[in-house]
Formats: structure tokens, C-alpha cells, sequence
């Protein structure tokens, strides 16, 4: 006769599940179910969801030109007149090395479609070494005719610097603030 | 919706029945930003020998009347596209951030005082400037 304690309906109960289980499942079954859930994990990523916000500016595989800073089609270049800092050794919101920022500029506004929003675009000139001539950009959104000459962005910002009449090379579009 | 807000869409909503450029009704700091930052650059300290400052003289000038007259006639602020009251706030905003010297005890500008005083626009721009220092020191 078993001896009887306090624990042996818990030895049945777990010998019984134990035996339930080994009789309903093989050891291939749960390989392949294993098998199924790599699988599935694998192929998640490639089931057809948006993923704009991986790649921002691309579209249909090619760069939206108005992300892209080496282009007139740049949303911040949207009244520029002038070349690119950024095809002339600097970027769209710094100087090329050996030409020094203009203090006096032309600020406007651009509309940046990545985000829906207005932004003050400050039009720095970069100044100190001949023109640059690459990547001319006349885009003059909101300018006006020179005879309203406080919101006309065709002076050239280096003439009359401190260090008197240094030639212009580029312009910057810098962000300052949102418009609001 | 605050009072300044609720004056804030009454004057775009204005602007837009009027058709003006004025519909894009900003803050006075982008205001001045759009229109006066450019030359007297971000903190109002200008260019030595070719822009004003006005950190030392925007509070001087507004205790003298035709000093008022000086700072809402010179041609940056006469000739700008803003309306009579959008002037009005831009000075106001500038006496309280860009000037070195508090603006306590000043009344502030009005836009019944900036059509008053906006037109002609001031020729004699460096001369009166020049006058009114002297004046003020």
C-alpha cells in the first residue's frame, strides 16, 4: 500500500497534466511551431506598412528635392537669390571655410512641407572670396521690385562690410524661428 | 481665448476681409524679425558705421514728443508693410526686449498715434537722429 502524506494529490495532479500533454503533443510539433514563429518574425517587416517617417524626404525612391539642402527646390531656399552655400563647400546654414557671414541679411518666410509648418528664414551672404558660381538659385518668394527696397532681397550684403566691399560667394538660408 | 488672442483674430480676420497682406498676423517678435532684423540684427545692436543700434536710444527718444515722431517715421518703420497698430506693438515689444534702459513710466505707442505721426516719412533721418541724442543726453 503507497503511503498516504500530505502532498500526494499534487504528485498525482502534476504526473496526470504531464502525461496529458505527452499524449497530445509530439516533439515535432512543437518544432514546427517554433519553426512558424521565426518565420512569421522574419516576415513581418516586410509586409507592405507606411514607413515614411524611416526615410524622410524620399519618395518613390528618389529624394524629394524640397528636403534636400543642395537644391534650389529646398523649402528653406524659397526666397533665396544667390548660390547655394551648400554646393559651394559650406551647408544651407553655414559659411564655406575662408568666407566670413554677412551681418546685415534678408529675411523672409518658407513654408516647410515636411511638417506643415511657417519658419523666419534668415538669407546670410557668405563673403571673402570670388563668386562661387555653382548652383545658382533666384527663387524670390515675397520679394519685392528694388523701388520697395525694405522687403527686396537684390542687394548683395557684402558690399559696405567692415571690411569694405569684400566680394560676395554664396548665401545661406538659416532657420531663426517658427512663424507664428 | 485671451483677450490679446481674441484682438489677434479680429485683426486677421479684418485683414483678410480687406484683402491685405496683413492676414499673416504675427507676434511682434516675428514681426520684428521679418522686418527690422536684418539690419539691426537679433538683438537690436545693429552694425557699427552703418546700422543704429537702438538699445540706448529707442527709450530716449520715446520721452520726447518728436522723438515718438522719429521712431515711427524713419523709413524702416514708415514704409513697412506692417498696419498703424502692428507698428505700434513692434515699438512697444522692442522698448520692453532689446532696449538697455527700462521703459517704466513710458506710455506706450498707440495705432491712433502711429497714424498721427507715420506719414510723411522722415528724409533727414541721420540728422534728427543726431539731434535728438544731444537732446536726450
Amino acid at each position: 500500500m503507497r503511503p498516504v502524506d500530505a502532498t500526494a494529490w499534487l504528485d498525482f495532479l502534476v504526473e496526470g497534466s504531464a502525461r496529458g500533454i505527452a499524449r497530445r503533443t509530439s516533439r515535432r510539433g512543437l518544432l514546427g511551431s517554433l519553426g512558424a514563429l521565426l518565420v512569421g518574425a522574419a516576415v513581418v517587416p516586410l509586409l507592405p506598412v507606411a514607413r515614411g517617417a524611416e526615410a524622410p524626404g524620399k519618395q518613390g525612391g528618389a529624394l524629394d528635392k524640397s528636403q534636400d539642402p543642395t537644391q534650389c527646390e529646398y523649402w528653406r531656399h524659397c526666397a533665396i537669390d544667390g548660390y547655394l552655400c551648400g554646393c559651394c563647400g559650406g551647408s544651407a546654414s553655414s559659411c564655406p571655410p575662408g568666407t566670413e557671414q554677412s551681418a546685415v541679411t534678408w529675411v523672409g518666410t518658407c513654408h516647410n512641407p515636411a511638417d506643415g509648418m511657417d519658419y523666419v528664414i534668415s538669407y546670410n551672404d557668405c563673403c571673402g572670396k570670388g563668386t562661387c558660381g555653382r548652383c545658382l538659385c533666384n527663387r524670390n518668394e515675397r520679394d519685392t521690385p528694388i523701388y520697395v527696397p525694405f522687403e527686396s532681397n537684390d542687394y548683395d550684403w557684402c558690399t559696405g562690410s567692415d571690411k569694405a566691399n569684400v566680394p560676395y560667394h554664396c548665401s545661406t538660408a538659416r532657420i531663426v524661428a517658427p512663424a507664428r | 481665448m485671451s483677450a490679446v488672442g481674441a484682438a489677434r483674430l479680429a485683426a486677421a480676420l479684418a485683414a483678410l476681409l480687406l484683402g491685405s497682406d496683413t492676414a499673416l498676423a504675427y507676434q511682434p517678435q516675428v514681426n520684428y524679425m521679418l522686418q527690422c532684423m536684418g539690419c539691426h540684427r537679433p538683438d537690436g545692436s545693429g552694425e557699427p558705421g552703418r546700422v543704429p543700434s537702438v538699445r540706448r536710444t529707442l527709450v530716449r527718444f520715446a520721452r520726447l514728443a518728436e522723438g515718438r515722431r522719429y521712431l515711427v517715421s524713419v523709413p524702416g518703420a514708415a514704409q513697412s508693410r506692417l498696419t498703424d497698430a502692428e507698428l505700434a506693438e513692434l515699438i512697444n515689444w522692442m522698448m520692453d526686449h532689446l532696449s538697455d534702459l527700462p521703459a517704466t513710466g513710458i506710455a506706450p505707442f498707440t495705432a491712433a498715434e502711429v497714424t498721427r505721426n507715420r506719414r510723411p516719412p522722415l528724409i533727414e533721418v541721420s540728422a534728427t537722429r543726431a539731434r535728438l541724442i544731444d537732446q536726450t543726453r
